[in-house]
């Protein structure tokens, strides 16, 4: 199967799941918090998700990755390109848990997906689904550079909600 | 992880790690009323997360169920091996066959009976249980064909109304 990579950046690593790793996913998914998230999600439910994530890899060559704090080795939540066969294509979707909001967690561990999703796998410009009223996203995406885009297909079989297109880095390095 | 994932051979099949190309196997089953005692049929996407599922169990426990196929063929006819979700009360050899045309020729016996022997050899196993839907008549009989026996006090998981098989360790009769 594809290796999954690490990725370190000044703050995180970016490494595979762990089943350690489902006791503060799953909490995340049983509190109020998710409700953007698919949640809340009962911890069966929840296994399925978290497990899928984990093969994404295997099936598409690209997946999930853990965040993980570099200095303490906690585990601040999930970032990485999802694409079930439901997503016209893949996606860049983040998760942190309560004790890593508010620190730019999301943002920093989000740049580095999307850089290497760029850089090893040539995907790009990704797309991200953010459900109507999850607010705290909508800006992490336009802190990412993400723009609205209204004429993509959104997850099929799923309650409607926003796509934001991130930069197009290959137009970015024609310009240069 | 998968890399390190064995293959196994018995009299007419082989067993394997999932790969991505038995999504096309899987999907028109877990599509499908078969589906039934394995919380289907699935819309696309929930049939695509059971099945990335599968997968992933192998990333996250080292072990899952095997695909299997026909010796010498590509051809996924099914599922069987060890299974170990979170909050599963115990360790499960689950299986399931996913076209009718391979019902009735002992296929789902035959690599059950084998990926059990992996999980009591090589990885250890002291217990095995098998969840069975109290409608799925064929897996029931599968059940006691490989020597499992009825085990009423044994935990369920969830809110799953199924029956508990337990198997004996030697792979014998309990």
């Amino acid at each position: 199967m594809t290796a999954i990579p690490v990725i370190t950046t000044e703050r995180l690593r970016l490494r595979a799941p762990r089943v350690e790793d489902f006791e503060p996913y799953a909490a995340f998914y049983a509190s109020d918090r998710s409700v953007y998230q698919s949640g809340p999600l009962d911890r069966i439910r929840a296994w399925r998700d978290f497990a899928s994530c984990a093969g994404l890899w295997a099936i598409r060559g690209y997946g999930a990755w853990a965040i993980e704090d570099r200095e303490t080795g906690d585990y601040l939540g999930e970032v990485g390109l999802y694409h079930p066969i439901n997503y016209a294509e893949p996606e860049l979707g983040w998760m942190v848990v309560p004790r890593a909001e508010g620190r730019g967690v999301a943002f920093e561990a989000s740049l580095a997906a999307r850089n290497w999703a760029w850089q090893a796998r040539g995907l790009g410009p990704l797309i991200s689904y953010i459900d109507h009223g999850n607010d705290r996203s909508i800006r992490l995406a336009e802190r990412l550079g993400a723009v609205l885009d209204r004429t993509a297909p959104l997850p099929q079989g799923e309650d409607p909600c926003l796509a934001f297109r991130h930069p197009d880095f290959a137009a970015v390095r024609r310009q240069a | 992880m998968m890399s390190a994932a064995p293959m196994i051979e018995t009299a007419r099949l082989q067993l394997r790690a999932p790969r991505a190309a038995d999504w096309e196997a899987w999907a028109p089953f877990a599509r499908s009323e078969r589906a039934r005692f394995v919380g289907g049929p699935y819309d696309l996407g929930e049939a695509w997360r059971g099945f990335a599922h599968v997968v992933g169990h192998w990333v996250l426990r080292g072990f899952g169920m095997f695909v299997f196929a026909p010796k010498g063929s590509d051809a996924a006819m099914g599922m069987a091996g060890p299974w170990f979700p979170a909050d599963w009360p115990e360790p499960e050899i689950a299986w399931s066959l996913w076209r009718p045309e391979d019902e009735g020729k002992g296929y789902a016996f035959e690599a059950a009976q084998a990926a059990r022997a992996h999980a009591f050899g090589p990885l250890g196993w002291r217990t095995a249980v098998s969840y069975v839907d109290p409608a799925n008549t064929r897996s029931m009989r599968l059940a006691e064909r490989l020597g499992a026996r009825r085990d009423p006090a044994a935990e369920t998981p969830g809110d799953a109304t199924c029956l508990v098989y337990r198997h004996a360790a030697n792979g014998g009769t309990a």
